[in-house]
């Protein structure tokens, strides 16, 4: 059953211009869900009811299958389990100091006092906080009052957060740690709702996308599916993403696999397909359709890894000896994937980890793992997009070690195997240190 | 770009002290300082409490003396006045100006001195408070004292959202200067109004938002405020105690 639906929604402005004229939306639980629409366009309006703030004028909303009841106490338990972040922090955090806004969520709940100080302690230890907790809100950059905005909400641990345009206002490294906390949280089980016009974003990131235009859903379904038709972004007027333009580019060239949606770099990267040929000397005797053993290549002769063994495929033999060959390549020293868990964490045996197994390249995700690595003076290559990234390392044979603790070790363990078993190509992954 | 007080008092040393011994020292030094007719007294206080704010507190020294050049000023050019005008015994010194004769007695310069001294220590005072204790830290203290709910919370919204406002105000003032709003008086009380004017409306619709915004997280009407217990160490305490001690011994 979708934990939230909407039958035949219609709302009207008090000016008599529709918002929303007849959407039917369903959310299944623990999904991340993106309403992607240009400006404007009644998303905003759309959360409102969903929390019952606003009502509709026709239809209805529906919570577990039961349509919301609007006296304050069905509305007050609504709110409850469905949080909402506005698009601009200020209009939310209006607390003196940010412990006291993260307070009223719990407070209003009626807990007692102490109740209220671990939730709030707790809450802001998760978005990496505590440290701004006597502050007051004008004292905070951009990233910092959006992260305020979103522990005041989930302070109250709601079921679903829905989040207005969460990304507009930041920057690049700020909106990529809003992503990393939006996906930890919906590894714990939360259901995600975003409303965004970043396509780049609402692809890469969303499992189920909603197209809005004039009040309507003019598109759902899965990611590639919606930003895999032209037409329908036309009438949406969006664009496609980034990564999957430049894949059509690329396919209708001949230099990609055929009928893929990469929808990060990685599978991006895995699409491609470059004829790899090169001018080799062949002995006589050798003929067309024949395997020469090349050995061995470093340096600017092996293009994916360090090391490579290569193997020729006589593709056609010109005259004096030289023919055109098709490189296998195959790398011998490959690059690997090292899981680290925080929950043990030891500065000592970390440093040995990363001594023994020669790693290269270190990236924290997690909040926690990240304020760990950021007061011990760790030096961290990679902040955000962790395992993307360090996939597309030890693609070209880095070793690369990820920092992170609690589920979101699972979380990384299976998007690796995940993309290994997508892609058909092996990354060495496995956990290290005491907890593994 | 701004400069306030409270910015100093946000970063303090001093701020995570128990609010009520700031407050009583504060009030100590005020009342003693009002009510000595030496001006030894003053004069120490607004020494000790200089230090404190300076020493203990961290507040630059260069910050610190430019805003006490404020009241200094005041309190001089007041006394000026009274040097001449006021008191009598011996005379002191006396010149012409233009055809004016004006003197300087003794009971003049006494009084001019008292109250500068007492400028001083009261104001050091009050900085001392200011620069030490940011308005954040004050509502627990409001609440305490009896004064109602409402107007706490009405206070707490109103301290937020001022420094939401002051950024909207600076970057409407910023969109009408590069405009040439400002290049004269004309222009610039049409500019003042409209600025104005636009501020009024973002206010009443900040005021919906923030509604929404509360009633999306259960708000039932009531805001809880808790209160930080910091208990006074002992050595506040004695350090207070001396102070309080050798002040009232300069009476």
């Amino acid at each position: 059953m979708p934990i939230l639906a909407t039958r035949d929604l219609k709302y009207t402005y008090p000016d008599g211009t529709a918002a929303l004229d007849g959407a039917e939306i369903e959310i299944e639980e623990g999904k991340k869900i993106a309403f992607v629409g240009q400006n404007g366009l009644g998303k905003s309006t759309l959360f409102l009811l969903l929390n019952g703030t606003l009502k509709p004028g026709r239809g209805e909303v529906l919570f577990y299958g039961m349509p919301f009841k609007y006296d304050s106490k069905s509305l007050r338990n609504i709110r409850r389990r469905v949080g909402i972040v506005f698009q601009n922090s200020d209009d939310q955090i209006f607390a003196p100091t940010v412990y006291q806004d993260v307070a009223f969520g719990p407070a209003n709940l009626g807990f007692p006092e102490d109740t209220v100080l671990e939730r709030v302690n707790h809450t802001l230890e998760y978005v990496g906080l505590t440290h701004l907790k006597d502050k007051p809100p004008h004292h905070l950059s951009g990233g910092e009052k959006k992260r305020v905005a979103i522990a005041g909400v989930i302070a109250m641990e709601p079921e679903v957060i829905i989040l207005d345009e969460p990304f507009s206002n930041l920057d690049p490294v700020g909106a990529d740690e809003i992503t990393d906390m939006l996906d930890e949280l919906n590894h714990f089980g939360k259901t995600i709702i975003i409303s965004t016009h970043d396509v780049d974003l609402a692809y890469g990131w969303s499992d189920y996308v909603y197209l809005l235009a004039g009040g309507m859903v003019i598109g759902r379904g899965a990611p590639d599916q919606i930003f895999g038709d032209p037409e329908l972004l036309k009438g949406a007027g969006l664009r496609q993403p980034t990564t999957l333009e430049i894949y059509h580019e690329i396919e209708r060239r001949g230099l990609a696999d055929r009928n893929k949606a990469p929808r990060n770099v990685p599978e991006l990267v895995d699409a491609l397909k470059p004829p790899d040929l090169m001018w080799v000397r062949v002995p006589p005797g050798i003929e067309e359709g024949d395997t020469l053993n090349l050995g061995m290549m470093h340096g600017d002769y092996a293009l994916h890894s360090p090391y490579e063994a290569v193997n020729a495929k006589v593709m056609h033999i010109h005259d004096r000896g030289w023919a055109i060959a098709e490189m296998e390549r195959r790398g011998v020293r490959a690059g690997c994937i090292r899981i680290y868990d925080m929950a043990g964490y030891e500065p000592e045996e970390l440093r040995k980890i990363v001594r023994d197994a020669d790693i290269e390249v270190v990236g924290a995700m997690g909040r926690k793992s990240k304020n760990i690595a950021e007061r011990d003076g760790m030096r961290l290559d990679i902040a955000a997009g962790v395992i993307d990234k360090a996939i597309l390392m030890a693609l070209c044979g880095k070793r690369c070690l990820i920092l992170t603790n609690g589920g979101m070790v699972e979380h990384a363990m299976k998007r690796i195997s995940d993309y290994a078993e997508k892609s058909g190509i092996e990354i060495n992954v496995s956990m290290v240190g005491e907890g593994g | 770009m701004r400069n306030l007080l409270d910015d100093y008092a946000l970063v303090s040393r001093l701020r995570y002290r128990n609010v009520w011994l700031k407050l009583t020292i504060v009030a100590f030094g005020l009342l003693v300082g009002v009510s000595s007719t030496s001006p030894a007294t003053p004069l120490f206080i607004a020494l000790s409490m200089g230090f404190a704010t300076v020493f203990f507190g961290k507040t630059p020294l260069k910050f610190y003396l430019a805003l006490l050049l404020v009241p200094t000023g005041f309190a001089i050019t007041g006394s000026l006045v009274i040097l001449f005008f006021f008191g009598s015994g011996s005379e002191v010194f006396s010149f012409e100006v233009f055809g004016y004769r004006l003197t300087a007695n003794a009971g003049g310069l006494d009084m001019a001195i008292l109250v500068i001294s007492r400028t001083l220590g009261g104001m050091s005072c009050m900085f001392f408070l200011a620069l030490s204790t940011p308005v954040i830290e004050l509502f627990a203290v409001l609440k305490r004292s009896g004064i109602p709910d409402s107007v706490i919370e009405l206070s707490m919204l109103m301290y937020r959202y001022i420094f939401v406002f002051l950024e909207v105000a600076m970057s409407i003032k910023h969109a009408q200067t590069v405009r040439l709003g400002y290049t004269n008086l004309k222009r610039s009380l049409y500019s003042v109004a409209m600025l104005a004017s636009t501020l009024f409306i973002r206010s009443y619709e900040q005021g919906e938002k923030l509604y929404l915004a509360m009633n999306s997280r259960c708000y039932d009407g009531k805001l809880t405020l808790f209160e930080t217990k910091r208990p006074i160490r002992s050595a506040e305490a004695v350090l207070a105690s001396i102070y309080a001690i050798a002040a009232l011994s300069l009476l």
